[in-house]
């Protein structure tokens, strides 16, 4: 491929780095050195658009295959097809099944994947890798490991806004957030089971935007931009892909007000099967009602637990799918962390 | 009338009485207070469960220390020399039967400040085992897997070794024997064995707590032992017992079987 460098598009303006590193890569492997790439992210974090944005760059070399359910079976892989030496494969978290005999095709990609001929640059789930590395150090068959970092602020806004034209969206005075107060103070219901009563205590909750706009005192656009950018990245916790759902979600065409965008707050109730349950969706992003059932056993209600798992908001269901909901991702991931059911 | 007395006895009115009542009622209620919170908040603080009851029994002595402290000098207000007096009195009250209370508490404070377990902890304590639910004053308590609540007397640590099996963590080794007929194939029994483990719900893994299976022959048998953590020392027993159960119905599934019963003749 050379090192001539083709020039990053806005939506993958967070991700400079990690795409000089995987053209690093290409390059050595051009240059006799073969080290397979891993590209790890949470879902929604743009491991499919860098994915894209390589494929672009060198279309003539790749051939590029995508897993978008469970593969069961070995033959399923057929990747010696191909005369190009470059090979991109997405959502490798496909590979494997989080169930006794559940591993036997991906240590055969495994494999496949340490023929020195071929460069494999593939994706990866982050929960499902972490626990891959831990269960199976899959990291050593992939040298060039890159981790998609969060954006910032600046980053969601700059990506965001590159898809409209200067000035074609407007912030607009928020009437409702200027109402808003900067210290609010909230129950928290505590359950006494000596008592049999829940109480309530009080609590107070700073409201940072409002702080920010109030402290900034910038003009009434920029600080309402600014607002709006970051609270979009506090509800998406930097996920680009989370926040650009946010921001769907959140504008009026051509409007867009601070009070718009919703900081939805999950209070997630489950018990141990359902949050295992909930870590295993966690961990492929999106599977099948099926493949869920045959992972967790007999001994797990699935039905019921999807059911309970939608009705709090924390996925949904799309064509017997069970899908994490971009918005409760945050909240699913600290839930699962306090349970260590994510390392 | 002179005062012969070498150390003059301080006047203990029924205000002074009432006074020291409340302030260790105080200092009781602000006890039970801040161990509620910080019990709440420790419950739901996940991994971090432990470190968060990790201040509770330093909290209590140094709450009732001040407290002692308190009534001596400002509500007392006694002097160095009473203070000597107090402390004569108090060496004779150890010897003539107070030695085990005060044994405890010392106890008690060693295991604050030296930290051979802590409160959230699986300890063996002499006959017992379970998880330190609260370190007193006097006696450490735990429940034990059955919920029977142990009150052990805090002096236990000067006389007896204790295993705490996390240290302060919140995952915790857990051994799992199983054993099969040596005719049975011993390799394929061990990678089911260790897939029952990798992918159990209860299962933690990291560089610094790998799991291990190891095989051993016996005569008439094999042992298959699993060595791994499990994410929360409250699921100790769930975890043992979920990995055997999926890895017997495995084991049936591929033909491994249980060890036989055999006669050794003479």
């Amino acid at each position: 491929m050379g090192n001539d460098k083709i020039e990053t598009p806005s939506e993958l303006i967070g991700f400079r780095e990690e795409i000089a590193n995987i053209q690093t890569a290409i390059a050595d492997f051009e240059s006799g050195r073969n080290l397979n790439v891993a590209i790890i992210s949470e879902p929604y974090a743009g491991r499919t658009a860098i994915m894209n944005e390589i494929e672009k760059m060198i279309l003539q070399k790749v051939t590029r295959f995508s897993f978008s359910s469970i593969v069961k079976n070995k033959d399923e892989i057929i990747l010696s097809g191909p005369s190009k030496r470059i090979v991109l494969i997405d959502d490798c978290q496909f590979l494997y099944m989080r169930k006794i005999g559940g591993f036997d095709v991906l240590e055969y990609f495994l494999n496949l994947v340490s023929n020195p001929a071929i460069l494999f640059i593939t994706t990866w789930n982050l929960y499902s890798w972490k626990y891959l590395d831990e269960v199976l150090n899959i990291g050593k068959f992939f040298p060039v490991q890159i981790n998609l970092p969060k954006f910032t602020t600046y980053q969601i806004k700059e990506s965001i806004l590159s898809g409209y034209k200067k000035d074609e969206i407007i912030f607009v005075r928020d009437v409702e957030f200027e109402k808003e107060k900067i210290i609010n103070f909230m129950k928290y219901p505590v359950s006494i089971k000596s008592w049999k009563k829940t109480i309530e205590l009080p609590y107070f909750k700073i409201n940072y935007d409002f702080l920010k706009l109030r402290l900034l005192k910038k003009e009434e656009i920029i600080a309402s931009e600014d607002i709006i950018f970051g609270k979009i990245h506090r509800v998406s916790n930097g996920n680009p892909g989370v926040a650009k759902i946010v921001w769907q979600r959140s504008l009026e065409y051509p409007t867009i007000k601070p009070s718009n965008v919703k900081d939805e707050s999950f209070n997630i109730e489950l018990d141990y099967n359902e949050a295992f349950i909930l870590n295993l969706i966690l961990s492929m992003k999106s599977i099948t009602n099926d493949d869920l059932s045959e992972i967790a056993g007999p001994d797990y209600q699935v039905g019921k637990i999807i059911f309970r798992l939608s009705k709090q908001g924390l996925i949904s269901v799309e064509d017997a799918s069970c899908i994490i909901r971009p918005e409760a991702l945050k909240s699913v991931i600290e839930f699962l962390k306090k349970l260590r059911l994510v390392w | 009338m002179a005062d012969n007395s070498i150390v003059s006895m301080p006047v203990i009115d029924t205000g002074t009485i009432i006074s020291s009542i409340l302030i260790i009622l105080i200092a009781y209620l602000c006890i039970r207070v801040i161990t509620f919170i910080l019990v709440f908040i420790s419950e739901r603080a996940g991994q971090y469960r432990i470190t968060v009851k990790m201040v509770l029994p330093l909290l209590k002595f140094s709450i009732y220390g001040y407290t002692i402290y308190y009534i001596l000098i400002y509500i007392l207000k006694w002097e160095s020399s009473q203070l000597i007096l107090f402390g004569g009195l108090l060496g004779a009250g150890i010897g003539f039967g107070l030695k085990d209370l005060f044994a405890d508490v010392i106890g008690g404070i060693v295991i604050t400040f030296e930290k051979p377990y802590q409160v959230g902890d699986k300890i063996k304590m002499g006959d017992y085992y379970g998880e330190v639910s609260d370190i007193g004053i006097r006696a450490t308590k735990i429940v034990t897997p059955d919920d029977n609540l142990v009150s052990a007397p805090n002096y236990l640590i000067f006389t007896q070794a204790v295993a705490s099996a996390n240290a302060g963590a919140s995952e915790m080794m857990v051994v799992i024997d199983l054993f099969i007929d040596s005719d049975s194939d011993a390799v394929l029994a061990m990678k089911i064995l260790k897939e029952s483990v990798v992918t159990s719900k209860y299962v933690y893994i990291s560089r610094k707590r790998p799991f291990t299976i190891l095989l051993k022959d016996f005569p008439f048998y094999r042992r298959l032992r699993a060595k791994s953590y499990v994410n929360d020392l409250r699921y100790e027993f769930e975890f043992e017992s979920e990995v055997t159960r999926r890895a017997w119905k495995e084991f049936s599934r591929n033909g491994i079987e249980a060890p036989k019963v055999n006669i050794l003749e003479s």
